[in-house]
């Protein structure tokens, strides 16, 4: 859907200055790989530059657009960074906690649950994982996931 | 409640009798006919004596963990009044030692949503991908295993494992949630 909005941008600004799509269409996803190579090789804003210049952009239109990639640079690379392959990445996480009062076999039980719905992102697809954790096993996660992020800190 | 008749004359050992009520307890009613069967030559004159036994003692020991009872008294006083004495002590003594026992047993096989059983996790460092070339980015697997419903699954509990990549953004929401969930867990504990 973004690639949708960016065409109609395009769309736009050929309309709003007189020039045809197509063409356009061409030059620009020729212009977009250079600050994707930019970014998939950590680039400088000086080696982009110089790249722009070897392409035969004028000095001054160069140096302007290695000024915005010195702005938008860590941004771009963020977002890259957030595309990144992740396996079934968890996306959401809901919990309710509650007593259990009684069941068919024991007449009063009163041992408290807690239930994690985890969302999962599979792929395109989106799945929904219910889990029952006893308390002992919720302090005990809690613990382990305060040390894993402990960990992820420190290599940060 | 219905007890039954022991024909005293068979006078199975304390061990076997411990055993007996024990297996009655943690047979599902549908199995109950094949240990009435295997259980007959040593406790009972006949099957149809065998079967209506281990129904009893099975529906005995299951009304016990039910209702919850501890004291031996409210335990003895579920025997009619012409119960054969000294079986009637070995059986309440034999409850007794086995109820918390069995009170797990029960909670165990409680329906539940699926349980978790094991957790693992490993924290990667994510160096290069095909939108970029050199990073150094963090991240954290987290492997659950995950049992279906014991109930469903009688005999063999269906185990799975499920692995899930949280990124450091991710992992801080997470325990937001259970900071709450353990902060919730403490207002109720002191009330």
């Amino acid at each position: 859907e973004q690639v949708e909005r960016f065409l109609s941008q395009l769309a736009d600004f050929a309309a709003a200055n007189k020039i045809s799509l197509g063409p356009l269409k061409n030059v620009v996803k020729s212009i977009l790989l250079v600050p994707s190579g930019a970014l998939k090789r950590n680039l400088s804003p000086e080696q982009v530059r110089a790249d722009f210049v070897a392409l035969g952009l004028s000095e001054e239109k160069a140096s302007y657009f290695a000024e915005q990639w010195k702005l938008n640079a860590p941004t771009l690379t963020r977002l890259a960074v957030a595309q990144t392959l992740m396996i079934n990445q968890l996306i959401d996480m809901e919990w309710k906690f509650g007593v259990t009062a009684g069941s068919s076999e024991l007449e009063k039980v009163g041992s408290i649950f807690l239930q994690l719905k985890l969302v999962i992102k599979k792929g395109s697809e989106v799945e929904n994982v219910y889990v029952e954790l006893t308390l002992p096993q919720f302090y005990s996660f809690l613990h382990e996931m305060e040390r894993a992020k402990t960990t992820l800190e420190s290599f940060s | 409640l219905s007890a039954t008749r022991f024909a005293s004359r068979q006078a199975p050992s304390k061990d076997a009798v411990r055993q007996l009520c024990q297996e009655c307890f943690s047979c599902p009613p549908a199995r109950l006919g094949p240990l009435a069967q295997r259980a007959c030559p040593a406790i009972a004159a006949s099957p149809e004596e065998a079967a209506q036994l281990v129904a009893a003692l099975r529906g005995l020991t299951r009304h016990v963990v039910f209702r919850g009872l501890t004291r031996a008294e409210d335990i003895l006083a579920l025997f009619p009044e012409d119960f054969h004495q000294n079986l009637k002590n070995l059986l309440t003594k034999i409850i007794l030692e086995n109820i918390s026992a069995w009170r797990n047993e029960a909670q165990a096989s409680q329906i539940s949503l699926p349980r978790l059983v094991d957790m693992d996790w490993r924290v990667d460092i994510k160096t290069s991908s095909d939108t970029i070339n050199r990073m150094a980015v963090p991240t954290c697997l987290l492997q659950l295993k995950i049992q279906e419903d014991a109930a469903l699954c009688r005999n063999s509990p269906v185990v799975s494992a499920l692995t899930v990549e949280l990124s450091k953004e991710t992992l801080d929401t997470m325990l937001e949630g259970l900071g709450r969930i353990r902060d919730q867990l403490s207002a109720v504990a002191n009330k």
